[in-house]
This record gives C-alpha cells, structure tokens and sequence, in this order.
C-alpha cells in the first residue's frame, strides 16, 4: 500500500488543471512548457511511461496537448514521434528510433486521408479492396514484426470519414464508394486487432463523434500543414490515451468509491426517507439508474465497487436490500462505509480493508465541498471533477481515462465475491490462536502448473497490475512471455489458490531464468488477494525442487525497490536469500531448498510439474 | 484605443503561451527572425490560434507577412474595425 504521494504527482495535476476541458492548443502548449520546468527529479519512475506516436500526419502539435492529459492522469510522459509519414518503416525495422525507444504504448494515427489519396491514385476512383490491401496489408506486416518484439500495447485509431459523404443514401451500398471503403478498413482492422491481448483498435470515430465532426477537424491546418486535428479533438482523444498510459503501468483503477446521496440517488436519504429519493424509471430518477447501470457494467469487467457516505447505515442497507429500483445492491459492493465520519479516514479504511492502494482507487462525490477534502487529505486518490447535473452522470462516467479496461478475465468478474470471501476470513483471522494455527484452518491448497496458452493473458495482466508483493514490478507483454517461453530462455510458473472460504484463482506468478548451476527469479509476485498465507513460500519451493532436479545448486534473485515492494523484499530474507549487493540476492541449495509448508496442499499431489513442457 | 490594448494583451499572451517566453519579452520589436523558437509550424499553429481567438480567417499572403508582434496586432485591430 502506498503510503506517501509521490510530490510528483500534484506538481503533474497542478500544472494541468491550467488547461480547462477544451482548452486552446496555445494553453496546452504553456502547459507543456511548464512541464519542462520541472526539476528532472520531480517525478518517480513508476509514473513515467514511454508513449510512441506514428501517424500519417503532423503529430507535432499534438504532442504537448498528451503530455498535459497524461500530466492530468498523474503520469510524465515521454513521447517518441516517429519521423513524418514514417509509421510503416518505423513498425517493420527492428532498427527504427521506435524499437530502440521501447515504449510502453505505441499509439499509430492513421488518417482517413492515406485511403481518399490510395482510392484517387487513378482515374475513376479505385474500388474498396485493392486500396484497403494496399494499405493495410504492410501495415499488418508492420505489427506482426512489432509484436513479435515484444514491446508494449499497440493502439491503432479506426478510420474516420473526415466529411460530408457526396454519395448520399447510396454511400453504403455501393462498394465503390468512400464510405464504404473506410468501413471495409475498419472491418478488417478490428479482425486483426482484437485477436491480440496487447493491441487495440481505439475508437477515434466515437471521440468524433462526441466532439462534433465539424469541430473536429481543422482544414486550414490541414491543408496549411497537415494538422488535421482541432485543439478540441486533439483534447478529447488525448484524455482517452492517457488511460491507455496509465494501464500499461499497472496504475488503472481498481475501485470506485461512491457517495450516496445525490450521487447513486436524487435527493438526501435522511431527508426524504425511502420513498422519497430520486431513483425509478421517470425523470428525474432515471438519470440515477442509468448511472447505476454504467458503473454495474464496470464492475463486470473487473472494478470494484465500494460505498462512502455520511448517512445513518440502517437506512442506507434497507435502500440497497429494498428499494424496487436499486440496481447496485450489497452483493456488488466490495466494502462500504456509512457513517458520520471524516469521508478521507473512511477511504482509507476502505483502501486497508480491500488491500488496494489508494492511487488505484477513484472517489466519486457530487460534494464540491467532499472533493476538495478528500483530494486535500489523500492526494494519491483520484477524485474528478463530477458534473453538476445529474443527467449528464452516465455519459461522463465512460469518459474517465482510469476506467479504461485493457482485460478481462474470468478473474474480474469474480472479484466482488473474492473480496466478501475475505471479509468472512477476516473474522476468522481474529478467532485464531496464532498464525500457524490460522493458516491451518484456512484449508490451504495450491495448484503450481506451467503458463499455458490459456493462462497467459492473466499473467500478463498480474505482471501488470502488481505492486506490493513483487519482486522487480517489470512489465511483460504477452508477445515477450510468449517468444522467451518458447526460446527456452523463461520457464513461467503460475499457482492457483483456494482455501476453506473460496478460490482466489490464479494469483501467483513466477518467472524463472534456468541456467546451468543457478537459476534467476527475473519475476516473483503474489496477487494481494493470497499475501499473509504463506502460499509464497509453496511456489518457491517448488521452483528450488526443480532447479536441484535440474543439476543446480543455487537460485540467485533481483530486488527493484519501487517504494511498495518491500515485502518481497521481506520474502527473499525469510527464505534464505542473502544480498549481495545492488539488489542481486541469491540463496544456496546444498541444504535441500526451502520447505514447502506442512499447511498447504498440493493440489497436482505427488506427481512432478514439467514446467515449461506442456507449449 | 482601449481595443488596441486588448488586442494587444491577447496577442501578447497567445505568443508567450505559443513560443515559451516570458509575455514581458513580446511587445514592439519582437519578430520572428530574432526569436529561436518561432518556427515554421510554430507559425502555423500561432495563425491558427489567432484565427479562433479573435474569429478571423487570414489569407495566405497576410500569413506570411505576420512575422512581428506589431504585424500581428495591426492585422488584427484590421480585421476587427472591419478594415
């Protein structure tokens, strides 16, 4: 759990917020001079991330404008712009500025205009196929050299119809039209894109369309100079890259923590009892349902929910058992706190509660007044500005750039009812006599396998989202866990968890180096969910077994301290390992290796894993 | 002259915002040829954020001939008496 606000981290929001929503190109331009004046020292390196743009456009200008959205999201951003016009060369050689820059996200902007130019090469204009495979075929050959590298998401726009379509009512069925090409490109895009975890098609047509395409686009800059962007679009799109950034560092959202009163509901409970709240399928109740119904949609992906709210909790639990249009009940929530205390102390209980850092958690409260408390006392946590009118709640919950899904898992949908499982544990935990004693009565079991096929995205995604305990918090993307497992260079280990109260799923991961006599732990982590139950100390033991099986007498380890990890820090001590010095440990295994806890089953039983085998 | 005055303040701030020096350096005198970062797509950018702020459309030749601060505060006072 983080503890301290990195300073960087306001002096980031601070010189944004000088740039309101829709601001001018020459605002985000100052701001992105401020930015620069920062002491190089301001900002830790877990909230920098390394952004590449490819376009076939001037992107220039749009440069300082995703600096100051990532600056708003809390992240410095260093942008690589592939030279103009350059995005096919620059994707295809592994020599390019861009590889050799190994970003985090590369986002490729792709205009329109490449087509309208391909389809207008002869004279009549050329049908949808050939001008679509002229540009997506190397393109295609383009990602596939850039993935099979290995480095980082790739976010592709969708293409755009820039204009007013002269085919009217015919533009869709005719194939030799405009339009239709551009909708055969995005068909073929999203075929291609959506068959990777680490690629993405961004929908630039919907950004358009809520910023107007008459506003949009900018044909004096276009044609003067090829910004084709308005200040609004380069806005609006930047806001929504910046969640893009934020994932790629493990630092989305993990939970929302919501208000009652005027925020879930119209009205104030206390006040206007049961019946009288705003919240039903008539004006003005349904503007509350229907932002019940997004946030109920994120907590299917994955998010957590959790209510803070100063209200008498009685009342608050008969609404949410009760009332015959509460959609968010007590079964989707992963905590809450309803009382008549401070909303900070109480977000942090929450954050305590749920083992969730309060840089992962997001509070939504109509209260300017709560707001300006909560972002006063807990700095860390992202508390946006919410609309002042309630009917504009649903349309801008989708807008936030934390709440950017990247996965989904079966894990995600699961969550809640981990996080009620752990509250019953919890309670046990107190009831226990000591702590062998309690992790006896867990019932422990574990199942350490091999990465497989189908298991691989879930290691992406823990690598990802991992904090705390973690060994070195490097990021692997699945092109790069896929290519090394197949070199022979990585064995991955991953191990399920489930005890008397409930399956936690996969939530450990290791990633073993296995050399001739001592094999390197590049990656150890545990999923919070599983810390405290010594399930650690099961994994490492196996990974020793096989090391010794394997002719090696020792396992040598890396420490990156990212200011949260110390207890895998703490691991490596309790085990054996001793530092030998810039944060390289290693541990002998003349003595046999660690020894698996008398506690915990090993669900594979007796029979030896053949880790790395089953690919 | 109080809209001569505005006028400038805003194009004064729009080319301290734009070219990253202090508003205190732009003023009479200040040009394109003595300042490193009015770049061309500086340029390109600053006309463009003239034409949305003071809602003008310029022609290719006023464009190239806006290359000082007084230029700029002279096209534009222009534009809006309706010269």
């Amino acid at each position: 759990m983080s503890l301290t606000n990195p300073p960087g981290s306001r002096a980031l929001t601070e010189i944004a917020s000088a740039v309101p929503h829709g601001g001018s190109w020459a605002a985000y331009q100052a701001a992105a001079h401020a930015l620069d004046r920062l002491p190089p020292d301001a900002v830790p390196p877990r909230q920098r991330a390394r952004v590449a743009l490819l376009g076939s456009f001037t992107l220039d200008p749009f440069v300082p404008v995703l600096r100051v959205e990532g600056a708003r999201a809390g992240l410095w951003l260093d942008v690589y712009r592939a030279p103009y016009g350059q995005y096919l060369g620059e994707l295809i050689d592994p020599g390019s500025g861009l590889y050799e820059f190994q970003p985090h996200v590369t986002f490729i902007l792709i205009d329109a205009d490449v087509l309208w130019n391909q389809r207008w090469a002869e004279n009549p204009p050329l049908p949808s196929e050939p001008v679509v495979g002229g540009l997506l075929t190397p393109l295609f050959a383009g990602l596939d050299a850039f993935e099979h590298a290995g480095t980082g998401l790739v976010v592709v726009n969708d293409f755009v119809l820039p204009r007013r379509s002269t085919e009217g009512v015919n533009a869709f069925r005719n194939k030799g039209t405009f339009a239709h090409t551009v909708a055969h490109a995005n068909k073929h895009l999203r075929l291609r894109l959506t068959k990777r975890d680490s690629t993405f098609l961004f929908p630039l047509a919907d950004v358009v369309a809520q910023v107007g395409r008459t506003h949009a686009f900018n044909w004096r800059t276009h044609y003067r100079g090829h910004v084709t962007w308005s200040d609004a679009l380069m806005g609006a799109v930047a806001r929504r890259y910046a969640g893009f950034a934020l994932a790629s560092l493990g630092r989305a959202t993990k939970c929302i923590v919501l208000d009652l009163d005027n925020t879930l509901w119209g009205g104030v409970l206390g006040e206007e009892g049961p019946s009288g709240i705003a919240l039903g399928p008539d004006w003005p109740g349904q503007e509350f349902l229907d932002f019940q119904r997004e946030l109920l949609d994120l907590q299917r992906q994955g998010i957590l929910l959790a209510l803070a709210s100063k209200n008498n909790e009685p009342e608050v639990l008969a609404v949410l058992r009760e009332h015959p249009f509460m959609l968010i009940r007590e079964e989707h929530l992963a905590g809450h706190r309803i009382n008549w205390d401070d909303k900070a102390a109480n977000i942090r209980a929450l954050a305590r509660e749920l083992n969730i850092g309060l840089d992962h958690m997001l509070f939504i409260d109509d209260s300017p007044h709560e707001r300006a408390w909560v972002r006063e006392q807990i700095p860390e946590l992202l508390v946006p500005e919410v609309p002042a009118d309630p009917s504009l709640y649903a349309d801008w919950v989708g807008s936030l750039p934390s709440l950017l899904v990247l996965q989904q898992t079966a894990e995600d949908s699961r969550r809640t009812r981990q996080y009620q499982e752990s509250r019953s544990r919890e309670a046990y935990q107190a009831s226990a006599a000591s702590m062998t004693d309690f992790l006896r009565g867990l019932e422990l079991r574990v199942l350490v396998e091999p990465v497989t096929d189908a298991s691989t995205t879930r290691v992406v995604q823990l690598l990802a989202k991992t904090n705390q305990f973690n060994l070195t918090t490097r990021r692997h993307d699945e092109a790069t866990l896929r290519r090394r497992v197949a070199a022979g260079e990585w064995r991955v280990y991953t191990m399920c968890v489930a005890d008397r109260f409930g399956d936690f799923g996969l939530t450990g991961v290791a990633i073993v180096a296995p050399g001739g006599r001592q094999w390197h732990l590049e990656s150890f982590l545990m999923s919070c969910r599983v810390i405290g139950k010594s399930v650690e100390s099961a994994l490492l033991t196996r990974i020793a077994a096989e090391a010794r099986a394997a002719g090696a007498d020792g396992l040598t380890a890396e420490f990156i301290d990212s200011g949260r990890n110390q207890v895998a820090e703490a691991f490596l001590g309790r085990h054996g390992f001793a530092a030998v010095g810039h944060g390289r440990w290693q541990r002998a295994l003349a003595d046999g290796g660690p020894e698996w806890p008398e506690w915990i089953t090993d669900a594979a039983g007796s029979a030896p894993a053949a880790a790395g085998d089953s690919r | 002259m109080s809209g001569t005055a505005d006028v400038e303040g805003r194009v004064r701030e729009l080319l301290a915002q734009v070219l990253d020096v202090p508003a205190s350096d732009v003023g009479p005198g200040f040009t394109e040829a003595s300042t490193a970062s009015w770049t061309s797509l500086n340029h390109l950018m600053l006309v463009s954020q003239l034409e949305s702020e003071f809602g003008l459309f310029l022609s290719n030749e006023q464009i190239r001939q806006l290359t000082s601060f007084d230029r700029i505060v002279e096209t534009v006072a222009r534009h809006r008496s309706g010269g």
